[in-house]
């Protein structure tokens, strides 16, 4: 039996899950992980019963149907009781990421205005600790913001035998849940989806990865991410199979972590940005991978980052010894925008890999290098998954041929329908049921590649960055020429990701006053949470200048490898 | 009180020239020491001193004083 049977018929989430706790009560549905500890189990009966509870008290709170409720909650057993039941009550889910201790307060309060501007958040649902933070906000001009909650704090009490709200008059149509692009400052963009586009791509995704219903999911990824939340949240939840959430703090400090919960729960499917496979394959020490079984695993998730060949390749030989198997290297093409998953690699077999001529691929041509002949290594992302379709596109939107590196176009049943308050920024990607997403693709043999960037954005371990919001705050550090900065992200091979780099225009002079000033820099990128590698500080009128009269980035990100690699 | 043998490891670790490190000082002000170099760091420090650190050691730890104490206890 196809375990997406459990999705006939349902209209909502809500649904599923009610269904779910109904057949088997006393199955696992989440397993909260917690390094050293217990792990916290919920049955389906008993997270349906907590998450009714939460729902009764949300209500008494004020929350309703279609109110947009931010979710700001570390890592804790409550968490999913507390999406349940605002998700029970019709209402709208929008986990945002909690503050680590880099970022400066003023950075996320402006970026939670941000948020509260384009999505005009009702509700902050979040701890006390960030109470003199977000407090303020509820008085603030403009806010839309009804209350902020500590639902931890709530004692719950309740009656035995409350059952979960029916979200009566929530509809398929109905929104679901909201989700934030990143971007820490102005930027963010809102995408909302409804129950049955969500539901309908868990029917169409779990196909694509031939789910069953002795797999279970094992992720480290925060919530707040369309990875972390669509495949390795609504996936297992909505499909009934177990989920085993690990903090991703904990987890970025002791990568390891993630492989002890594998070996010791079985875990079946993980999904992983490419950053994750080199910190998995460089970080873990011999003696701490003393007892660990990675037989169990049939799917590893490459997705939201360039898949890098050398990454999959270092995972296999560090893990291989492990029980790790070669076949269940796998990849999709995944977006917030598309609900989740655009493509994906076949289940058991690993992600192709094909050797490209470099110089044909720079004139955007695909051939398979010659024996000697330089080439680049690339990684498919797969096939298209039932309900979607993808077109490569030249710059006058043209489509291409196989074979002929182009912009990525997909049309998908669970495309979403604009970016929320925010038609200008739909407009540049929406066009005719067409979703464009910026990146530069090809089609080879019937998989699809994703090769680069069109648009600026920096991808550092699986995280959406703006070059605009570093280049803001970098160009208010006083001794930086205002608006005489560029940001960019450049390959690491050692890290799999890519590292941010800034040039700034500036009269310092003298050794000590440069160096001053590039601390500066990295301080003021430290204080958006953002690490930047490299700081070159360049005389006025160095940058070059686009069309517009700002300075072009992929110019100045050309210009200055080109002089770094000359000195 | 950071020993200058260990403030040296750290700032190599994170190719950086100088910073002040008292033991109050956590990994969020130094610059360039994130959750991704934050192993590297860590590793840094094992190799120097012939020490390892358990995993919920590493997850747990606070700030460079309590690190320092750390280092002392294991190479004691």
């Amino acid at each position: 039996m196809m375990i997406d049977t459990l999705l006939d018929g349902k209209e909502t989430i809500s649904d599923c899950w009610r269904s779910i706790a109904e057949r088997a009560p006393n199955k696992e549905a989440v397993v909260h992980y917690v390094a050293g500890e217990e792990p916290y189990r919920w049955t389906w009966g008993e997270i349906l019963r907590v998450s009714s509870l939460y729902a009764r008290a949300l209500k008494d709170h004020g929350i309703r149907k279609g109110d947009i409720c931010a979710i700001i909650i570390r890592h804790h057993k409550d968490f999913y009781p507390i999406y349940m039941g605002i998700s029970a009550l019709g209402a709208l889910p929008a986990v945002l990421a909690y503050p680590n201790s880099r970022l400066h307060p003023d950075k996320f309060r402006q970026g939670l205005e941000g948020m509260v501007k384009r999505s005009g958040l009702d509700y902050v649902l979040t701890e006390k600790d960030l109470g003199p933070v977000v407090d303020p906000m509820v008085s603030g001009t403009g806010s839309t913001i009804r209350a902020v909650l500590y639902p931890l704090e709530w004692s719950l009490g309740g009656e035995a035998g409350e059952s979960l709200p029916s979200t009566i008059g929530v509809g398929g149509d109905a929104p679901c849940l909201l989700q934030h692009s990143s971007g820490t400052t102005g930027l963010q963009k809102a995408v909302v989806l409804t129950h049955r586009a969500v539901l309908e791509h868990m029917r169409r995704y779990g196909r694509a990865i031939a789910i069953r219903e002795d797999d279970k999911v094992v992720s480290w990824l925060p919530l707040y991410h369309d990875m972390g939340l669509i495949a390795a949240f609504y996936l297992p939840l909505t499909l009934g199979i177990p989920l085993v959430q690990l903090d991703p703090f904990e987890w970025v400090s002791a990568p390891v972590i993630l492989l002890e919960a594998i070996s010791s729960e079985k875990g079946t499917l993980s999904w992983l940005p490419n950053f994750a496979f080199n910190l998995l394959a460089d970080r873990c020490r011999e003696e701490d991978l003393d007892g660990i079984r990675l037989d169990s695993l049939r799917m590893v998730v490459n997705c939201s980052e360039p898949v890098r060949a050398e990454s999959h390749e270092k995972f296999l030989r560090r893990y291989a010894p492990f029980g790790f198997r070669k076949e269940a290297l796998a990849a999709c093409y995944a977006m917030a925008e598309t609900t989740f998953a655009a493509t994906q690699t076949t289940p058991g077999r690993n992600a192709k890999q094909i050797f490209v001529a470099r110089e044909d691929l720079s004139a955007g041509v695909v051939r398979l290098a010659r024996p000697g002949e330089p080439g680049r290594a690339c990684i498919s992302s797969g096939a298209p998954i039932s309900g979607c379709e993808l077109r490569i596109l030249d710059d006058d939107g043209n489509a291409l041929p196989e074979n002929r590196v182009g912009e990525i176009a997909i049309r998908s049943v669970s495309l979403f329908d604009g970016y929320r308050n925010n038609p200008e920024k739909t407009e540049e990607v929406l066009k005719d049921g067409w979703y464009f997403s910026g990146d530069y693709g090809l089609l080879h043999a019937g998989e699809y590649y994703i090769i680069g960037r069109k648009k600026d954005l920096i991808i550092l371990a699986g995280k959406n960055i703006y070059p605009e919001d570093i280049e803001d705050v970098v160009g208010k550090v006083e001794g930086v020429l205002p608006g005489r900065v560029v940001a960019f992200g450049v390959e690491d091979d050692i890290t799999g990701t890519e590292q941010i780099c800034v040039v700034a225009e500036s009269q310092a002079d003298g050794e000590a006053e440069k160096k001053k000033l590039r601390m500066e820099i990295v301080q003021a990128g430290m204080g958006m949470d953002v690490t930047i590698s490299n700081v070159y500080l360049a005389p006025p009128r160095w940058l070059i200048k686009s069309s517009a009269g700002k300075p072009a980035r992929k110019a100045n990100m050309e210009r200055s490898i080109t002089e770094l690699k000359a000195q | 009180m950071v020993s200058e043998r260990l403030k040296r490891i750290i700032l190599q670790a994170l190719q950086l020239e100088d910073f002040d490190m008292q033991d109050e000082t956590t990994a969020s002000m130094v610059p360039g020491w994130d959750s991704l170099s934050h192993v590297r760091v860590i590793i840094a420090i094992e190799e120097s001193y012939g020490i390892r650190f358990k995993t919920l050691e590493v997850i747990r730890l606070k700030n460079v004083g309590e690190l320092q104490r750390m280092i002392a206890a294991k190479s004691g």
